[in-house]
């Protein structure tokens, strides 16, 4: 008997506390009966090795006292596909959002790799925490449904509404990208590749053309765009053509319907030749006056130097970003491709 | 243990899972407590650890499925457990549903 308090003892220790005396109560009557038939049977009162032998196969306390815990997971199984989904959209997002938080705050600053490598070092924490969060939260949630399902009804019926629920505009814009190109789409897109390079080239000579009424302003004032423009201008009259080219060349051997990720991933990196050169501007200077000799708004100009040559950093970050996480979806598709055909 | 059993074992139990509720609910037309619930049923052919039945008795309970009483027989205190008036339309309820299914995969096999 003195194995089977300390047993019951155990047990005790981690059940619910104001459960406690009832379930030990209930639990040794049945103990107590179930060991007096065991005796019953041998004709004699168990052995300490037999007695140790039987309160093993009854489990462990911590086992045996689990199953009187009113709920045993933090998010059922109900919930957990919900869970799951907010928690891969949190963390995303959560990761986007830091980062260009974390490069606008480093580039606006001027500091160094040192801040950067901090700034990694500190996402893992950063992340903990999000998912920590959206954890209570649906921890809570899944408490209180179960406390109150009434309450949690119509957010259920929500839920079975399907088709408007679950389907966002995201998705159906990404049915619709799986949709093969028509040769009519393919056709406007290298009619309308023409007219943008026409435009691109027309523009240096007849400026009315990019800025409307605007241009005005060209003359009026007394600065001009500095000579590095013109590297940045045939840098997007270049990178036009070869897109253009890429097309015709499609239409032409009647791939167009092909889909390219590789070319896609090619194309955003050289997309970021264009920003590239400008922020290797002499001096970090965009802007210059007309007349050398014009001293009068040096620091006004200056600081529109500054402010812009800020701006094609954040554009050339974003276009970066952008181009990391395209790499990383065809990465992960990749994988994905290279598991199913595994298995 | 093979990978195999261990998948066997785990689509028993979850096989087991709900007919063990039924059973209980079934036995309890009479009064009983844990231990000759347990007794009765495996006399009955369903086999029931002490770890399974005795949280389930309590959770049947809080649900209001069951009542319960402490009394005391043979100098010894013990909580008896009968199914209540709820219980019962439960049971008939589950009991069809049961029947049903047992209809279904009899006509499947």
């Amino acid at each position: 008997m003195e194995m089977l308090d300390g047993y019951l003892n155990a047990v005790r220790r981690h059940l619910p506390w104001l459960r406690q005396d009832d379930i030990i109560a209930e639990l040794r009557a049945n103990l107590e009966a179930q060991l007096e038939d065991k005796e019953a049977e041998l004709g004699r009162k168990l052995s300490d090795a037999e007695m140790e032998a039987w309160l093993k196969q009854l489990g462990s306390p911590l086992q045996v006292a689990a199953r009187y815990r009113p709920q045993q997971y933090l998010i059922g199984p109900g919930l957990f596909p919900i869970y799951w989904f907010v928690l891969r959209l949190a963390m995303g997002w959560c990761a986007v959002i830091y980062a260009i938080v974390s490069t606008v705050e480093i580039v606006g600053n001027g500091l160094g790799p040192g801040a950067l490598a901090g700034a990694v070092a500190h996402l893992p924490w950063v992340l903990f925490i999000n998912a920590a969060i959206v954890t209570l939260v649906f921890a809570i949630v899944e408490r209180s449904h179960a406390k109150i399902p009434e309450k949690f009804a119509q957010g259920a019926a929500m839920g079975n509404d399907w088709p408007h629920a679950a389907v966002s505009p995201f998705d159906a814009q990404r049915d619709g990208r799986k949709k093969p190109k028509s040769y009519a789409q393919a056709v406007a897109e290298v009619i309308f590749g023409w007219i943008l390079i026409v435009w691109l080239l027309l523009v240096p000579h007849y400026p009315y053309l990019l800025m409307g009424p605007g241009v005005v302003i060209l003359t009026a004032t007394p600065y001009q765009l500095a000579p590095v423009w013109w590297t940045f201008y045939w840098c997007v009259v270049a990178l036009s053509s070869l897109w253009l080219a890429w097309q015709i060349v499609d239409l032409l051997r009647e791939r167009w319907q092909e889909r390219h990720p590789t070319r896609r991933l090619v194309r955003q990196g050289l997309d970021l030749i264009p920003p590239l050169v400008l922020l290797a501007a002499p001096g970090r200077v965009l802007v210059v006056p007309k007349n050398p000799a014009d001293t009068a708004h040096a620091a006004a100009l200056a600081q529109v130097n500054q402010w812009m040559y800020r701006g094609f950093e954040v554009v050339a970050v974003i276009v970066l970003l952008q181009l990391a996480w395209m790499a990383g979806r065809m990465a992960m598709e990749a994988y994905r491709r290279r598991l199913a055909a595994a298995r | 243990m093979t990978v195999a059993e261990n998948l066997f074992e785990n689509l028993r139990l979850e096989l087991r899972r709900g007919c063990l509720t039924l059973a209980v609910l079934a036995q309890l037309k009479q009064e009983h407590y844990g231990y000759t619930l347990r007794k009765a049923l495996a006399a009955r052919g369903m086999e029931i650890d002490e770890n399974t039945l005795y949280p389930l008795l309590r959770r049947l309970e809080t649900q209001g499925l069951l009542t319960s009483e402490w009394r005391e027989e043979d100098k010894r205190n013990k909580r008896f457990y009968r199914l209540s008036s709820e219980g019962e339309v439960m049971f008939d309820r589950l009991l069809k549903e049961w029947n049903d299914m047992n209809t279904a995969i009899t006509n499947l096999l």
